[in-house]
């Protein structure tokens, strides 16, 4: 099997979840390959997990005041605050059957690259299932898989910086609850790469795709122009939509 | 009357439910960060627990959300059908 890898790119939330999902298509129907790729957001957004209420996890009007975009995602688990600067996002969608069928096991796999990722920059890292990776039994990195139609997508993300405090304006804690005693009890559960090493944003992707594409046939590519528009479809359609925004 | 219960369940994940029940259960909705696979399987769980009466045990509810799962092979990754039913359970006091 021979993967496509999209290497870096930026894009809004929900243009970013709508590839996803167009990818998952085209998989499904043949006409895409098995992809790897690599993203930001621009602007800044917070994802909510499919099953979770966007009014119980987002502060809406802090996300309108900082230009905070809101998406609802495709796959299940928790609210997530992705920093333009602070974080790197990656998705995989191949056919299901290229991994273990138990999903803590297919979590295990690819969480494994992200960690050998980390390995090349100098951090050593630990998978905990169900879906996390900590440094020092810091979070570092979350991620979520769906499997549907015989495709599984994961995507997650790797914190490479970390401002908790925008963090917890845009996640619904009121501002004033936000004590520097949350502050501090936040930075003894999560981490990012910057703590552990003077790495560039470049360097922390350049790792990431090593190890993503380590022993594996592929090849650079770029969306075609179906898989585009489709994207593109879904963003406006789906995505952006006040139905699939407060689904649940 | 909508009431609410949540809690972080024991698998480890935070499952939310809001019911709006009268002598019957009229709507359902569960929400949290929880994985379960297929995704469509939580709207089953959900359209059948409408009608239920308001005293409804956590046998019945444990069962018919265990039924459900089964009969479609799906997966619950930090939740259960038990943790789920307790928090309805709950929920319905």
């Amino acid at each position: 099997m021979r993967w496509r890898v999209i290497g870096l790119e930026t894009h809004d939330a929900y243009l970013n979840m709508a590839i996803d999902e167009a990818i998952s298509e085209g998989i499904r129907a043949g006409s895409s390959p098995p992809t790897i790729r690599f993203y930001n957001w621009e602007p800044g957004a917070v994802s909510i997990g499919y099953f979770q209420g966007i009014r119980d996890e987002v502060n809406l009007e802090v996300c309108r005041e900082l230009g905070v975009d809101c998406i609802r995602r495709w796959t299940g688990g928790g609210a997530v605050y992705h920093d333009s600067g602070g974080e790197l996002t990656y998705s995989v969608i191949a056919p299901a059957g290229v991994f273990p069928k138990n999903i803590i096991e297919s979590y295990r796999l690819i969480c494994g690259w992200i960690i050998r990722g980390l390995g090349i920059l100098g951090i050593e890292a630990e998978f905990r299932p169900v879906n996390d990776i900590l440094v020092k039994n810091k979070k570092i990195s979350g991620s979520a898989q769906t499997r549907r139609g015989g495709i599984l997508l994961q995507h997650g993300t790797l914190l490479y910086g970390l401002d908790l405090k925008t963090m917890f304006s845009v996640l619904n804690v009121s501002r004033q609850k936000i004590t520097d005693k949350m502050i501090k009890s936040a930075e003894e559960r999560v981490t990012c790469v910057q703590m552990y090493r003077d790495a560039g944003k470049e360097d922390v992707y350049e790792a990431l795709l090593k190890a993503f594409t380590e022993g594996k046939g592929y090849e650079f590519g770029t969306w075609s122009g179906d898989e585009l528009a489709r994207a593109k479809e879904l963003a406006e359609e789906k995505y952006r939509s006040e139905e699939w925004t407060y689904l649940r | 009357m909508i009431t609410h219960s949540s809690r972080k369940v024991k698998e480890g994940k935070i499952v939310k439910v809001e019911v709006d029940c009268e002598d019957v259960i009229k709507k359902l909705k569960i929400t949290g960060d929880f994985f379960l696979h297929p995704e469509d399987v939580l709207d089953d769980i959900e359209k059948t627990m409408v009608g239920l009466k308001k005293d409804v045990s956590f046998e019945t509810l444990f069962l018919k959300i265990d039924d459900i799962v089964k009969n479609n092979d799906a997966r619950m990754i930090g939740i259960s059908p038990e943790s789920i039913a307790e928090v309805l359970r709950e929920a319905l006091k």
